[in-house]
């Protein structure tokens, strides 16, 4: 089993809560305690964003908080680092969230060299379909990590073939669109896992896009194995800056606590 | 130094795992030598020690300075030849090597007294000359072996001897840029290593440097990228885009492969092309600048005559003709400058669609009658705030707005650029340009030109106007590039002279990025050409050789405009400008019985006002 399936394996109701931050923002010294707060908050995988400059699958919120990060000049070398300095008190577990040419600048093989020895679990990359996968997947599987694959509303069919190369936990967008908040989630949600499901009824499917409150992220979980906040924790680090920790522990506590109560 | 971290782990852990050919650059000896290195980015970088026979040599004592000034992320490797255990220590201890490679009659006792006097990574160098010589190869305890045919005299050795090693290699003698991806596919080394093949005349010489690397990478990477990809130029291309986007890309590669041989669809395009844009375009003989040059014949190709003033019009009716019988009722776009935006707003006014187009809020101001031109057209125009505000931020705006409405949009992309089959399309549309000079060329001088030129920003007039010379091995394919301030500087948009291999916008390709892959951003006096990307058949072209990219400055753009107006009684758009600039360079260094063509590819009335404040006058529209 690989690390990422392990970590929804290891929850409470083997349902797992994955909430998202960016990783610099507002500064790196805050993204490790809000790694830590969050693991001990009931996180059961954390998505770590490595700040891209055009971040063209995210919404306002986390847009502005990769600029922000890039202008402390966060670099993919720190953002490592800084999980170095986590490993030496904490072993959650850990996925990178950034995008392809982030990876491919680094090198591939470098990169996902660097994150197995600080035993993360591999890497979401939303400009990486299918078809472009296995150009990262091979070095990947070689280092023993997941190239996580996502299913948006719109892959109907595709969701059979995409399932069946999948590793780790298939990523159900919830919603068209970029990332962010949303009042109302109006995909059916069931129905997108259930086609997961037919072909690989083992691999875990959680979803993200849109997810804000403790209900939301319950009702998600139910129709899933999972749910992933991102937008709403973020923009709580960009409200509150320095502050953040203990008002984002507070809030993960909540969700996780939903997620960990769903059936 | 952030990336010190990462030195030195690499080489063991990698050997057992697949990926790209990693690229050793042996035999530095001048600070100058690692600038170059750095710019061209090699995995390994390698130092002949202490060893005065060879003129690479660098002495012990000297070998920190020069290995400190070595960019992170580069492993640096000392090469010796017998030299004593404790030397070697020595040198990896101070941080001044991260591997040794042993050259020399080292044994098996030297390698084991090495790695009790430190943790250094050992390459073991072999002469293969015998199937003998590869098994003692595969009995050495090194951590990586280097096979060669001899002292690095640099000839090619028979590379069928190395075929049957069973351990991961770098094969190194004789390779150069002409045949290292040759050797890749013949043999399938782990890495390769370079020295007498990137010198001339017994020194480092930074273009074969820059042109080797560049070789096994896009060699490597053609073995890198996964086999269902679509749309590949070589190795750029590929649809790199969110899963949401994924089926509308693949209807719109349906329909257009349907419609591109519909007789019908074809003779509503044409009607379009000749009673709305004023198609054909002229082939104008420019007598004037002919006669002032003193070389070869100057022939214009006066896309600047469209409706609209651009070649822009040509991509746009296709696809707004495709989109309609998609089904799809409301267009949606980016733009630079406003020319894009305002061909695709004549567009949707004609066809009667809905038609949104995002601007970076720093071009709508710089573009203030082209909002209000498309305003007219009825359009609407949308700020784009994020990032820097311009031409990257509309495009990735763009992309955006698409993943939250499918159903009913299309995305009229702009340039030759973007996921598949966008390159396809827009290049297949654009290639009208390339028809119909081909055919009025030979009409009037009965051969072919002898040069074709045109400006590359994203780069779809360029391939329009090569596309069906692309086969005419006799006609020489010049693309110009916005240099901006100087390649030398920041301030360029140069993307072929200047970026790196990439990821972005849905594209595998070249792209101006610092060394962490994030976007750089870009300047050129041209608002059309500032785009930190270029189109992947561009790229494709360039590594094949088969097309030149060349640099233009702002100063040197400027010049052309202002001379074509003078000379000819033609004000070009300053994007066009950067290819008359070059022509005004090449035309006089070919002879009289040769010809030319530049494309126009659009008219600067949009552009009066900049260049005049350029020139110091204070003009405002």
């Amino acid at each position: 089993m690989s690390r990422i399936a392990d970590a929804f394996a290891a929850s409470p109701n083997g349902k797992a809560f994955i909430p998202f931050i960016t990783a610099g923002d507002p500064t790196l010294a805050v993204t490790e305690k809000l790694v830590l707060a969050m693991a001990d908050a009931g996180a059961d995988l954390i998505e770590l964003g490595i700040p891209f400059s055009d971040p063209t699958a995210e919404g306002p919120v986390i847009q502005d908080a990769n600029l922000r990060a890039l202008r402390n000049r966060v670099t993919t070398d720190d953002v490592f680092a800084m999980v170095e300095r986590v490993r030496a008190c904490s072993d959650v577990p850990l996925v990178i969230m950034t995008y392809a040419n982030v990876v491919f600048s680094y090198g591939i093989e470098r990169f996902a060299a660097r994150q197995a020895e600080l035993g993360m679990g591999g890497v979401i990359l939303p400009d990486v379909p299918h078809e472009e996968k296995e150009e990262f997947d091979v070095p990947f599987s070689a280092a023993g990590l997941d190239v996580v694959s996502l299913i948006a509303p719109t892959s109907h069919e595709r969701i059979r073939s995409i399932a069946a190369d999948a590793k780790g936990f298939v990523y159900c967008v919830s919603s068209l669109g970029v990332t962010g908040v949303r009042s109302q989630i109006t995909t059916d949600i069931g129905a997108m896992v259930s086609l997961v499901k037919d072909v690989r009824p083992d691999l875990p499917c959680a979803v993200g896009f849109g997810i804000s409150t403790p209900e939301q992220a319950a009702r998600m979980a139910a129709a899933s194995d999972g749910a992933i906040v991102g937008s709403a924790i973020v923009k709580l680090i960009g409200e509150l800056r320095e502050g953040c920790v203990e008002p984002v522990a507070t809030y993960v506590r909540d969700l996780a606590a939903a997620v960990h109560s769903a059936r | 130094m952030s990336g010190k971290g990462a030195r030195g782990e690499g080489l063991a852990a990698s050997l057992g795992a697949t990926g790209p050919t990693r690229v050793k650059l042996c035999g530095m000896s001048r600070p100058e030598d690692i600038e170059t290195v750095n710019e061209a980015r090699p995995d390994y970088v390698g130092f002949v020690v202490d060893f005065p026979r060879s003129h690479r040599s660098v002495a012990s004592e000297e070998l920190p300075a020069l290995s400190t000034l070595v960019a992170p992320g580069i492993q640096r490797v000392g090469v010796f030849v017998d030299a004593p255990v404790e030397n070697v220590a020595r040198l990896f201890v101070r941080g001044a090597i991260d591997v040794a490679q042993l050259h020399g009659h080292e044994d098996e006792g030297y390698i084991a007294r090495l790695r009790s006097a430190c943790g250094v990574p050992i390459i073991q160098a072999f002469s293969v000359r015998a199937a003998s010589d590869v098994a003692c190869a595969e009995a050495s305890s090194a951590d990586l072996v280097l096979l060669d045919n001899g002292q690095g005299t640099g000839e090619a050795f028979d590379w069928s001897l190395v075929r049957g090693v069973r351990r991961p290699f770098l094969l190194a003698g004789g390779l150069t840029a002409a045949n290292v991806a040759q050797a890749m596919a013949s043999v399938h080394p782990w890495g390769v290593d370079m020295s007498s093949g990137i010198e001339t005349d017994g020194v480092k010489d930074r273009q074969k440097i820059l042109a080797a690397v560049r070789a096994v990478q896009a060699e490597g990477s053609k073995m890198g990228n996964s086999s269902a990809s679509r749309g590949r130029f070589g190795i750029h291309g590929g649809q790199y885009i969110p899963e949401t986007l994924m089926n509308a890309v693949l209807e719109l590669e349906e329909a257009y492969d349907h419609y591109k041989n519909d007789p019908e669809f074809n003779a509503e395009l044409t009607d379009l092309f000749n009673n709305y844009a004023g198609r054909p375009s002229r082939l104008y003989f420019a007598t004037n600048m002919t006669a002032d040059l003193g070389g070869a014949k100057v022939y214009l190709k006066r896309e600047d005559l469209n409706h609209t003033g651009a070649h822009k019009i040509n991509n746009v009716l296709g696809q707004a003709l495709l989109a309609q019988k998609m089904g799809k009722t409301r267009l949606i776009a980016e733009t630079g400058a406003g020319q894009h935006g305002v061909a695709t707003a004549t567009a949707a006014a004609l066809m009667g669609m809905e038609c949104v187009v995002y601007m970076g809020r720093e071009d709508m101001e710089r573009q203030a009658l082209n909002v209000y031109r498309m305003r007219l057209l009825g359009a609407e125009v949308r700020g784009v705030d994020a990032g820097t505000a311009t031409l990257k931020d509309a495009v990735s705006e763009t992309f955006r707005e698409w993943t939250q409405r499918i159903d009913d949009t299309h995305y009229c992309l702009g340039s030759v650029m973007g996921p598949h089959p966008f390159p396809t399309i827009v290049r297949d549309f654009q290639a009208v340009i390339s028809r119909e000079s081909r055919a009025q060329m030979l009409e009037v001088e009965g051969k072919l030109p002898d040069a074709v030129l045109a400006c590359v920003g994203g780069g779809s007039n360029a391939i329009g106007s090569f596309y069906h010379y692309i086969h005419d091995e006799g006609v020489r394919l010049i693309g110009c590039e916005a240099a901006g301030r100087g390649i030398d500087t920041w301030e360029t948009a140069a993307t072929i002279n200047t970026g790196r291999l990439g990821i972005f916008h849905g594209m595998k390709s070249y792209f101006c990025q610092d060394e962490y892959g994030q976007i750089a951003p870009v300047y050129s006096i041209s608002a059309g050409l500032d785009y930190p990307g270029v189109g992947p058949e561009h790229a494709a072209l360039h590594d094949s050789g088969r097309a030149e990219y060349v640099a233009i400055t702002d100063d040197e753009a400027v010049d052309a405009f202002e001379y074509l107006s003078r000379t000819e009684g033609v004000i070009p758009a300053i994007e066009s400008a950067h290819a008359v600039a070059y022509a005004m360079k090449l035309a006089p260094s070919m002879r009289p019985d040769q010809t030319m063509i530049v494309t126009l590819s659009g008219r600067g009335d949009k552009d009066v006002a900049a260049i005049a404040r350029y020139r110091g006058e204070d003009l405002h529209e």
